[in-house]
């Protein structure tokens, strides 16, 4: 059974890494007095997300679906955040390279084409979806449901395996 | 004398594993006592053959010569021969004693194979010896059992209580068949089987009704605080949006006409601003998509047809935001002006080209957040993903979660 006090420390770990996120992509474009600010601000997001994804598969791997083999229940249920998150993660990594690439020479030059405005809207709204689904999961975990036996638990594997 | 005492001894040590092949034990246990019934027998057949040849005295001599064999035995047990006619009934007590005493493995093990076959009559006086210390390891069995039927363990508790205390004196009796020792924090207590049952189950219903502040808790005072976060934002976003449309108009005149004071004004707060407004916008957003609970589709698009406040100030801060992020580069246009080198980015005829959409863009924008912020406040209280997620009972939740996700 998932502890409360563990369960905090997570979520707040959680809350911390997304807020970092959140920040880095509303003020990066400020902070760029010198490209390697924007850079480590931008690796620092990256390892971030990726340890968001760590940290949601860890709580996966900690419920009792996953160790009763229901593996594809729990991909069913929260394929949207899985999806989403690799999606926005590739999408980061992207732009920071692109944006990175472009601003390394001369960090307060015009650097904005059609291509990198596009990418940079498509990352930021991922990243707005992101922020939702990631909490909502991370919310929905610490439902006891997923920690126990129950007849919630067989009816929703017998729906699925339908 | 003794040459006569002595074939009866031997005879008695050689024969009996072949006299009583199936009762060897009480037998063999028990030669002192055996012996002199063999002996007696003896004497019973010599006194028949004396008698029968007519000679009295003899008798009396025989006997007294009958009753020295044991003699060997008495310097142990003097009082064996007096007693030897009551033996049958009762042992003296240091009889039994010094057998008990006998730490010697064969007699144990034979009392362990004598427990199968009904012993004969005789048998009589060994039985209690044997059912006592059949008990002790059939207890430590029963002891790891919860599940062993009470009367079985109740009747051989009063039995051995019986035997022991019309024998001897009831000493080396182990109690503790109806207790059960439990380990509770590295001490075993004991406990009746009964009562630790109902002690267990307690400690389930215990345990359901004990912790207070559950996972579940947790989760619901994160999601009212962000939705605190949310309406805060919502506000404070309607009211920058409204700010920054108020200047920008203010800033370039009558009829956009002094665009080139608005660039050379609002240089410096292009970019926070922008920033900030994607700030507030992102977490209005979320905000929004968890009152109307975007995750589950089907729901969200149901409310949206039938117009629910939530859903459709959750499609109108997406809206905004999409608006938003396009003006990205705009606003870093303006944020690099420089009104005296006049360079590429700012030819003086582009000025009006990017500028106009871009103050639209933002008008639009302070709208479509004004009047979210009109729906979400009209009922603030109201938060879907809040019922579903917490408040949802069991049975229904697997449906809509198979709904929204197919």
């Amino acid at each position: 059974m998932l502890q409360t006090s563990n369960y905090s420390l997570v979520l707040s770990l959680q809350f911390l890494l997304l807020s970092y996120d959140l920040f880095v992509n509303s003020f990066s474009e400020l902070l760029r007095m010198a490209p390697v600010i924007q850079l480590v601000l931008f690796i620092i997001q990256d390892i971030a997300i990726l340890f968001n994804i760590i940290i949601i598969f860890l709580m996966f791997f900690n419920t009792f679906v996953f160790q009763a083999g229901l593996v594809s229940l729990l991909f069913h249920k929260f394929k949207g955040t899985i999806i989403l998150t690799a999606v926005y993660l590739a999408l980061s990594i992207s732009l920071h390279i692109w944006v990175m690439n472009l601003r390394w020479k001369n960090s307060s030059g015009f650097i904005w084409t059609d291509g990198l405005q596009t990418l940079f809207v498509f990352q930021r709204l991922a990243a707005v979806l992101y922020f939702y689904f990631y909490k909502r999961t991370a919310v929905r975990l610490g439902d006891p449901r997923f920690y126990q036996d129950s007849l919630w638990l067989r009816k929703e594997f017998m729906q699925v395996r339908r | 004398m003794r040459a006569d005492s002595g074939p009866p001894l031997e005879e008695g040590q050689a024969h009996p594993p072949r006299a009583l092949p199936p009762v060897p034990s009480a037998i063999q246990d028990d030669v002192p006592l055996s012996l002199p019934k063999k002996k007696k027998s003896r004497t019973k057949s010599k006194l028949a053959t004396a008698s029968s040849e007519g000679l009295a005295e003899p008798v009396v001599s025989k006997q007294s010569e009958s009753s020295e064999p044991p003699a060997a035995y008495p310097k142990e047990h003097p009082e064996a021969p007096i007693q030897r006619g009551q033996k049958k009934i009762r042992p003296p007590p240091e009889l039994e004693t010094s057998f008990t005493e006998k730490p010697s493995s064969p007699s144990f093990l034979r009392n362990e194979n004598g427990v199968d076959v009904e012993p004969p009559a005789e048998g009589v006086i060994p039985k209690p010896r044997r059912k006592a210390k059949k008990t002790q390891p059939a207890e430590l069995q029963y002891a790891n059992e919860l599940g062993v039927e009470d009367e079985d363990i109740i009747a051989d508790e009063q039995r051995i209580l019986e035997q022991h205390s019309r024998f001897t004196a009831p000493t080396g009796i182990s109690q503790p068949v109806s207790k059960v020792f439990v380990e509770k924090s590295r001490r075993f207590h004991a406990a009746d089987r009964s009562e630790l049952i109902k002690t267990t189950e307690n400690i389930d219903v215990s345990m359901d009704m004990k912790p207070s502040w559950t996972t579940q808790d947790v989760a619901l005072s994160v999601n009212r605080a962000f939705r605190m976060i949310g309406l805060f934002s919502h506000g404070f976003l309607a009211g920058c949006a409204v700010w920054n449309v108020v200047v920008i108009y203010v800033l370039a005149g009558d009829e956009l006409s002094d665009l080139s004071n608005l660039l050379q004004q609002y240089k410096p707060l292009a970019y926070p601003f922008q920033s900030l407004l994607y700030l507030l916008l992102a977490l209005s957003t979320v905000s929004a998509f968890d009152r109307a609970d975007f995750a589950k589709t089907s729901v969200a698009i149901r409310n949206f047809l039938a117009l629910e406040p939530t859903a459709l100030a959750s499609f109108l801060y997406f809206a905004a935001l999409i608006l938003s992020l396009s003006q990205q580069m705009t606003s870093d246009r303006i944020h690099l002006y420089t009104p005296s080198v006049n360079g590429s980015l700012w030819a003086a005829e582009i000025e009006e080209r990017f500028l106009q959409p871009w103050i639209i863009v933002n008008l639009v924008v302070a709208l479509l957040v004004g009047l979210s912020w009109l729906f979400l406040s009209y009922r603030p209280s109201v938060d879907l993903s809040e019922e579903l997620l917490f408040f949802s009972g069991v049975e229904e939740n697997p449906d809509k979660g198979i709904q929204a996700s197919s």
